[in-house]
């Protein structure tokens, strides 16, 4: 060491020592600026050193998979001890004293494991998305402010809070939530936030409510009017009613035929004039794209049908399949409650599930709820419009739209009579009609469906279960009905206005005032039905009720699951939990079984067609592995595309007549004009469509397979997307069968997002699965621990502890002991 | 002897440092550390780099360990490496190339003595 050192300084003479020191001042400058660029977000790319830190970063989220969850400790948020025991799955059993304690512990819980997931699905309805994502969310986020959702949330906030209930309900939810937030820090953030490089912010009621905004639009934002008007517009009434039936012939409704409503309290709106009503298009004045919609099933048998002799209650939401998951499970127990069932992170309460004495589940009702309307501005007067003759001013909203890294973007946003002014001269998209167009919805009017949630949650019979429901308003619900006396209910639920035939159905005009929405429907006169003789009830997003019911409405609806399910539920007898499980694991195509037949007896006379052959030996089964399946399906693809695509191809969000319709026309109508393809010169028959689809499909395959196999799972590829789209936190390829049209309706994205079979014996004994996990955490083995059984169909039996347990039980692992703390 | 002695001393350093400060504490614990010890510059720089990088190896392993390599795998596959490993690693040589800049920076500033 010694010689070292005198031999450096020998060879270290003042000017070199000096440019050293110039060296060691340019490294320090260099070691800040690697340093700042590390700890710098450059683009998309979240800043390097700050999240690979095995300290603060990423690392931090590596949840130890023997972490213990128990907890002890003293809360200011509560007021009398309280428990919470988390079971095997890491479901939570919350037990308070009061009612504003549970829901502090349940906000408290949803924010502990789910809180980045709360934070962005509340922004995405708020249109907030681009202040944490950037650019690529802008034009997401302008739709939800032109669709009018903070509006809408404003709206039902007033009335959520003017209710003590439900103002209890959120305000200790809310500080619940809060109360995690302001505990993190960096390094206990969700890892997603490390990610996208931004914070937390506080919770406030409003978030609750627009998650249910956010709900509502997802199940009654898509409406066709502007696509039925397009095709009114280019096809003649006559073939409009017959490819766009109301009610599609041989519906199997939701409320049973033969039903007996009592005649309408209000009468039939007279219908204005056509040429009032709806203003007249022409083919150009749309644009066309396409997404697709949701399903869901739920169905109750009698006790006269099940082996118990007890009724049982199944419901299967079809939302879209993310991580992490729009579910969580949870039971809450107070002591004047006891409820168990799939909550949303983001608000309080049980939203489908089953307490001591009634269970319930919930189905899309699909009636149409929200209506366009064309606005005439003033012309020279952007602040103007017509309307009754007059000239009547918009109120004006301003959308401030923050975008990460950009400059705010301000929107003005115009409200009508009607409502805002979705499309206008500066904003308009794909799928719509070119002119200003006003939406009327009724998620915009103040509703307080948590006050639903909550009395559902306490309902003891089915009086207290049609009271809580009133208070349901939009979305409007198929809500499906089991109790311990051995009733069964069904209600078409949800706030309805009393239209005028036609109504709504296309885009209106705006300016005439007997185009206006009129009185609500009375909720009783809302179609439902009880312990009905043949056993059973069951809804799909089918018709709602037979030509019977005295009020017309339209809707979105689909038969094909309805069918199988009816047809399914009136077969069987001394039904066991296991014959539930089976019939939501149905992948059954009835599309195939009714329409393959037909086509393959138009190629007869084919016999060197390998992919023939399978078809003809095939069950119809759409299973994970069926290669028939796959043909089929790409096969009628071919057909349904070619029958109507040279017709209608240019409908705005791609709208073409339902495959069921489709199917039925295929059988009793082998004439309509539409079979010939107007591309070519020739004049095609179904025959030539179906033979000519088949080759189409052949080559097709003949070139896929060479590459991957057929099996149907690969080719549809179910997958649960993580909410950022990032594939490493995502699961692709999912061996599952079933498709949209089948009951289990298993398609690319969408899918069963809840399953659940519940037998009302003495001692409820509840199943459920979900396609997810009940920690957000990617690093967390609880992120997605019910998927393997998810996607075989196998269900857990769900852990319901009894009224004012003690959470004595074998599954519960962890505890938490709360105590209040500080003020008393 | 004195050259493992700075490795470690940096690597509690940083261990120290970063329970309070933030991640970038590390260039500052490798610095000082490096300026107390005098090393020559390429020496100081394997000295930097090893130190953080054992800090961050260990503390990586060790999270990674408990956690059964769950959330590293899906790290590794959001940084397109090949594996779980491959992301700790790369973590690591982050972290070193931190420590080995500021603790050269400071054995050319202190090449004066």
């Amino acid at each position: 060491m010694a010689y070292y050192k005198k031999n450096n300084e020998r060879h270290i003479s003042v000017h070199t020592r000096q440019q050293s020191r110039i060296w060691g001042v340019l490294l320090s400058v260099l070691t800040i600026l690697w340093v700042y660029i590390l700890n710098t977000p450059i683009g998309a790319l979240p800043p390097l050193g700050k999240i690979l830190d095995p300290q603060s970063g990423c690392m931090a989220n590596a949840e130890p998979v023997k972490k213990s969850f128990d907890l002890n400790t003293a809360m200011s948020g509560i007021s009398k001890d309280s428990k919470v025991w988390y079971d095997d799955r890491l479901v939570p059993h919350i037990q308070a004293a009061n009612d504003h304690d549970l829901y502090y512990i349940q906000g408290y819980v949803h924010a502990t494991f789910r809180l980045w997931q709360m934070d962005m699905q509340t922004r995405a309805a708020a249109g907030r998305l681009s202040e944490v994502a950037g650019e690529k969310t802008f034009e997401f986020d302008r739709k939800q402010r032109r669709k009018g959702m903070v509006y809408a949330a404003e709206n039902s906030l007033r009335a959520a809070e003017d209710d003590p209930r439900t103002k209890e309900m959120l305000d200790a939810y809310t500080a619940g939530v809060n109360a995690v937030i302001s505990s993190l820090s960096y390094s206990s953030y969700p890892i997603e936030y490390k990610l996208m490089n931004f914070v937390p912010e506080p919770w406030s009621n409003i978030k609750s409510i627009l998650l249910m905004k956010y709900m509502a639009d997802d199940l009654t934002g898509k409406t066709d009017d502007i696509a039925h008007s397009y095709f009114r517009t280019i096809l003649l009434p006559d073939n409009y009613n017959n490819l766009f039936p109301d009610k599609i012939a041989g519906s199997t409704p939701v409320i049973p035929e033969g039903t007996h409503f009592p005649p309408a309290s209000l009468p039939t709106p007279a219908a204005p004039q056509e040429q009032n009503a709806f203003p007249a298009y022409k083919a150009e004045d749309f644009g066309y794209e396409r997404e697709e919609g949701k399903g869901s099933n739920n169905w109750a048998v009698r006790g006269s049908k099940t082996k118990s002799g007890v009724p049982i209650l199944c419901n299967d939401p079809h939302l879209a399949l993310n991580l992490p998951s729009l579910w969580y499970e949870v039971q809450l127990q107070t002591p004047d409650m006891n409820v168990y069932g799939a909550s949303l992170p983001g608000a309080p309460g049980v939203v489908i599930g089953f307490n001591d004495h009634i269970s319930w589940g919930l189905t899309n009702n699909y009636r149409d709820v929200k209506d366009y309307y064309e606005i005439k501005t003033v012309k020279g007067n952007p602040d103007k419009y017509w309307f009754s003759d007059k000239q009547v001013p918009f109120k004006k909203r301003i959308e401030h739209i923050q975008i990460k890294g950009q400059k705010t973007f301000a929107d003005t946003v115009r409200y009508t009579i009607h409502g805002p002014l979705i499309y206008d001269e500066q904003y308009n998209e794909n799928g719509s009609l070119k002119r200003p167009l006003a939406v009327c919805w009724m998620g915009h009017r103040a509703s307080n469906e948590m006050l639903a949630v909550y009395m559902l949650n306490r309902a003891a019979k089915y009086n207290e279960f049609t009271e809580a429901i009133q208070h349901f308003e939009c979305p409007a619900q198929n809500m499906i009905y089991a109790d311990k006396a051995g009733n069964i209910a069904l209600w078409g639920q949800g706030r309805f206005v009393n239209k005028w035939y036609n109504q709504g159905e296309f885009v209106m005009n705006g300016w005439d005032s007997s185009t206006l929405w009129g009185d609500y429907i009375p909720m009783n006169e809302n179609p439902h039905a009880m312990n009905p003789e043949q056993g059973f009830l069951s809804s799909a997003n089918q018709c709602v009720t037979d030509s019977t019911y005295p009020y017309w409405y339209n809707g979105d609806y689909s038969e094909l699951r309805a069918w199988r399910i009816n047809q399914a539920l009136s077969e069987m007898s001394d039904i066991t939990v296991s014959d539930m499980f089976a019939l939501q694991n149905d992948d059954y195509s009835i599309l195939a079984g009714t329409i393959l037949p037909v086509m393959l007896g138009y190629c007869q006379d084919i016999n060197n067609n390998k992919y023939l052959d399978t078809l003809r030996k095939w069950d119809g089964r759409l299973t994970a592995t069926s290669m028939a399946g796959t043909i089929f399906q790409l096969w009628w693809r071919n057909v349904y595309l070619g029958i109507w695509n040279d017709d209608l191809g240019h409908s705005p969000d791609h709208l073409l007549p339902l495959a069921e319709r489709t199917m039925q026309l295929m059988i009793t109508d082998t004439t309509i004009r539409y079979y010939d393809d107007r591309a070519t010169p020739e004049k095609e028959t179904l025959r030539d469509i179906v033979r000519r689809s088949l080759t189409r499909t052949t080559d097709s395959l003949t070139r896929k397979s060479k590459e991957e196999s057929l099996e149907w799972y690969l080719a549809k590829n179910t997958s649960v997307t993580h909410l950022a789209k990032i594939p490493a936190f995502s699961f692709t390829g999912l061996k599952t069968g079933g498709w949209g049209n089948t009951v289990n309706a298993m398609k690319g994205n969408h899918g069963p997002s809840w399953r659940m079979v519940v037998q009302m014996s003495k001692e409820t004994e509840a199943w459920g699965v979900y396609p997810g996990g009940q920690s957000g955490n990617p690093g967390s083995r609880y992120y997605a621990t019910f998927l393997p059984n998810w996607v075989e169909g196998k269900y857990y039996r769900l852990l319901f502890l009894s009224p004012q347990t003690t959470g004595q039980d074998a599954r519960i692992i962890y505890t938490w002991n709360l105590k209040p703390a500080g003020k008393e | 002897m004195r050259y493992l002695t700075t490795i470690i001393s940096i690597a509690i350093a940083c261990a120290l440092l970063q329970s309070v400060l933030p991640w970038w504490s590390i260039a500052i614990a490798s610095f000082v550390v490096s300026l107390l010890t005098a090393l020559r510059p390429g020496r100081a720089f394997i000295a930097g780099f090893s130190g953080v990088a054992l800090w961050w190896l260990i503390l990586g392993f060790i999270r990674d360990v408990r956690n059964e390599h769950i959330l590293s795998s899906k790290l590794a596959a959001l940084f397109h490496l090949p594996g779980y490993i491959s992301y700790l690693f790369f973590a690591m040589i982050i972290g070193g190339l931190t420590g080995g800049v500021a603790a050269t920076a400071a054995a050319m500033l202190n090449r004066k003595r």
